[in-house]
């Protein structure tokens, strides 16, 4: 797989229309049929890892050079003040075109903002989101440990104040992308003897260059190997990578969990929906042998439907968001996580039951393309990321009975 | 519950050394490695005569009721073993019951000694049998063949002009292409016939089809019992010892109610099971309509508890390392093996009003 584009003719400039959404639009989609290589996504099958790493910086470098890498961020901060109406417009185009999702780039994308935005201060986020804007740095998130899942406050990895640095010593667990990271979003306890196990925890911004830091890839059961095991032996920190107040920690990893809930899920529900449309045009064209199975094609139109309710939960969220952006202001993230992650797990083994045999051969897996890729088993497997990460659904539905619906305790 | 006595000591002896073999780390080698055969289990199975328990003593075999044949499978299943043995036997039952003296003397010792068969595990559509039958010759190609590289013998529907008839034919004598699955327990592969030698049945096709599709229907709902037990018991030891909140997560409700309809899904399929083999055991008139309702049942409930088993595992259970993908590839490919459960359905629909 190469990185490299189609000639380009012109320079593009949609950002010069932001005016117009139609000529904005327009703008996006001229732009991305010149630039998304032809066929990478076949090509993706089965590419060594090296190939699929030069491959997500080609394409982030390339949507820098149109600012549309980072176009809701703040300009202040090396975004475009983007709305959200425009940035649901580039979502579409790029899905509709069929282009790259830089996924190795969700967390500098994603939960690096949802932290700094409100509780970095203005260093960090000057050097920060600029590093992401400007260097293409990869950030991961070292939150889980092996004691500390779904109780993450229970979280054990300790960072202690010495002078100007905090030495950090533990472990982390499941840190997607750790291996490739040049930044770790970390908590960690400062406060050992808090009341409260949630009062203690600090957040901070770890180099994963740090002498004693050490990165052990964990291979998962679809064979590919993601995420990571962290230690850390004596780790420096420096005092000024400490983000908020020391010990003020857990309130603001709720706003790096809800990017998580929120935000990224509208990207991959858009790129099921094109996988919809795409199969509704085969079937128009000439239907496969499936469309004529009843039962099949019930569920398909089912799951259709409930990606259609899943959409319009995820644009209601995100008009929300554009009158007050601060995420824990609407209700719907933890909903739409639950939608989504059920709906992929059904959907994805739908495709099992159409595929029958020839669905159970082993593959290699496509990357970069979302969560239908029409590898069968690799999708079904890959749902579980949505159903555990971030939150296990358990942990959300009990989230959402206690704090929406304001069942006791 | 019910298991005749000899049976029941069976089933101890098969588990005893499947245990043995599981704690030798061979199965977790051979899912490791991709390996094609798992040699260390396939030669004690061979040597305890695994392969000779439904063949009939008069060719050296032990002759055994089929309900040994499904404590076996079940065993299988618990221990997700790598061991191509349920299509033997079932071939070993059609060459009993329909094969010629020759075509016995020819094949019931070296399937009863270790030698494994294969055929097609595409589903129950026999009228689009691709083999044609020229000069008691095949040409042709056969895909879908289940743990096809490993056999010494293919048992396939061929046409010879008008008629559809059954066909042996040695596995020397054709080139088999491996194709790799999901599931590294098991593989499928697709052979190309130029010319092979064939040993044809007189006996009517459907017949033949019929049997073969009982017995791989009571093999794959043992095998998803045994599998779903073994998937249930481990998750909940895990649920007991793993502690968050402070406290064995087995503590919080919303997982003690999913583990517990697991649990009534599980003993409700292996009530049907029983109900299956003993009908099939008999050669009783609905044994067909039994088999293919547990198929249905057993499968999708061996799903169902390893899905789950994997959320209910969070973040280790997504691992390679961790024996839930095993089963999770195992029972998933189980479901669509000899069809998936709609055709079961279907075909269970149509025996019913008939
Ligand atoms: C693909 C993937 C990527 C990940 N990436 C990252 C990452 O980049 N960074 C990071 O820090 N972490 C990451 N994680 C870790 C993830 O956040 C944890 O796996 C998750 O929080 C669950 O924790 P656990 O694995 O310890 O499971 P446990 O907490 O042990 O949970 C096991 C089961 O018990 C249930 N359970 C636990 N408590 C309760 C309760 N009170 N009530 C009901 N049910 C309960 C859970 O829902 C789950 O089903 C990733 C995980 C996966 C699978």
């Amino acid at each position: 797989m190469t990185a490299k584009g189609k000639s380009e003719s012109r320079t593009f400039a949609p950002l010069a229309h932001r005016d117009d959404l139609d000529a904005f639009r327009n703008e996006v989609r001229n732009w991305l049929g010149a630039v998304v290589p032809e066929g990478w996504f076949a090509r993706s099958a089965g590419a060594p890892e090296a190939d699929y790493l030069a491959f997500q910086r080609w394409w982030l470098g390339e949507m820098q050079k149109v600012g549309l890498a980072t176009p809701h961020w703040p300009k202040d901060w090396g975004g475009e003040d983007l709305s959200l109406r425009h940035q649901v417009i580039v979502s579409e185009e790029m899905v509709r075109a069929g282009a790259p999702n830089p996924d190795l780039y969700v967390v500098s994308l994603y939960h690096l903002p949802a932290t700094l935005f409100a509780h970095g201060a203005p260093a960090q986020r000057e050097r920060y989101l600029k590093g992401v804007v400007e260097r293409g740095e990869i950030w991961c998130q070292g939150f889980s440990e092996p004691n500390a899942g779904s109780d993450l406050a229970a979280l054990r990895t300790r960072a202690e104040r010495r002078g100007d640095v905090f030495v950090v010593n533990g472990q982390k667990v499941w840190s997607s992308f750790a291996a490739h990271a040049n930044y770790c979003l970390l908590l960690a306890r400062t406060d050992p003897n808090a009341p409260k196990k949630q009062a203690g925890i600090s957040y901070f911004i770890l180099d994963m260059k740090s002498p004693g830091v050490t990165v052990r890839r964990i291979k998962q059961m679809t064979g590919q190997s993601e995420f990571c095991e962290l230690f850390f032996d004596d780790v420096e920190i420096p005092g000024e990578n400490l983000i908020g107040a020391e010990n003020a920690g857990w309130a603001i990893a709720q706003s790096t969990l809800s990017a998580e809930r929120g935000l990224i899920i509208f990207d991959l529900a858009e790129r099921m929906h094109a996988a919809f449309v795409r199969e509704i045009a085969a079937v128009r064209a000439a239907a496969p042998a499936w469309w004529a199975d009843a039962a099949l094609r019930r569920t398909f139109v089912t799951h259709y439907g409930e990606l259609q309710s899943l959409r319009l939960l995820i644009r209601r969220m995100l008009s929300e968001l554009d009158e007050n952006p601060e995420m824990g202001a609407s209700a719907l993230p933890p909903l739409i996580k639950i939608k989504w992650s059920e709906l992929l797990r059904r959907h994805t083994d739908f495709w099992l039951a159409v595929g029958g045999l020839n669905a159970q051969e082993d593959a290699p897996p496509l990357t970069g393309g979302g969560h239908i890729t029409g590898n069968r088993m690799q999708d079904f497997m890959s749902s579980y990321a949505w159903t555990i990460a971030g939150g296990a659904n358990e942990i959300i539905k009990t989230l959402i009975a206690e704090r929406t619906l304001g069942l006791p305790r | 519950m019910g298991e005749a006595v000899g049976t029941a000591e069976l089933r101890e002896s098969f588990r005893e050394v499947l245990d043995d073999i599981v704690a030798a780390g061979c199965v977790r080698r051979h899912v490791d490695e991709g390996a094609s055969r798992c040699a260390p289990l396939w030669t004690k199975a061979a040597e305890l005569g695994w392969f000779a328990l439904l063949t009939p003593e008069s060719h050296g075999g032990l002759g055994l009721p089929r309900a040994a044949a499904a404590a076996l499978y079940e065993e299988l299943g618990r221990a997700a073993a790598p061991l191509p043995i349920a299509a033997a036997l079932a071939a070993t039952e059609i060459v009993s019951a329909f094969g010629s003296q020759a075509q016995q003397a020819q094949w019931l010792s070296r399937l009863a000694g270790g030698d494994a068969a294969a055929f097609s595990a595409s589903g129950p559509a026999l009228d689009d049998a691709s083999l044609r039958l020229a000069n008691a010759a095949l040409f042709g190609e056969t895909g879908d063949l289940l743990d096809g590289v490993e056999a010494a013998l293919l048992l396939a529907p061929v046409r010879d002009g008008e008629n559809l008839r059954w066909a042996l034919i040695d596995a020397a004598d054709l080139s088999m292409q491996r194709i790799a699955l999901v599931d590294r327990t098991r593989s499928l592969a697709r052979a190309r016939l130029d010319g092979a030698p064939a040993s044809v049945f007189s006996a009517d096709a459907h017949a033949i089809a019929r049997k073969l599709r009982i017995h791989m229907s009571i093999a794959l709902a043992c095998d998803s019992i045994g599998g779903a037990r073994e998937v249930l018991a481990f998750t909940i030891a895990y649920l007991k010892t793993r502690e968050q909140f402070g406290k064995p997560i087995g503590s919080f409700q919303a997982l003690k109610h999913r583990c517990a309809e697991h649990l009534v899904a599980i003993e409700a399929a292996s009530a049907l099971l029983g109900e299956a083999v003993s009908r099939w055991e008999r050669d009783d008139i609905e044994a067909e309509l039994y088999a293919l309702l547990i198929k249905a049942q057993a499968c999708d409930v061996y799903a169902a508890v390893a899905e789950d088993a994997v959320q209910l595992h969070g973040g280790i259970g997504f691992t390679w390392e961790h024996m839930c993908h095993v089963y999770l590839k195992r029972a998933k490919l189980n479901q669509v093996l000899f069809g998936a459960s709609a055709a079961y359905h279907d075909a269970a629909a149509r025996l019913l009003a008939a």
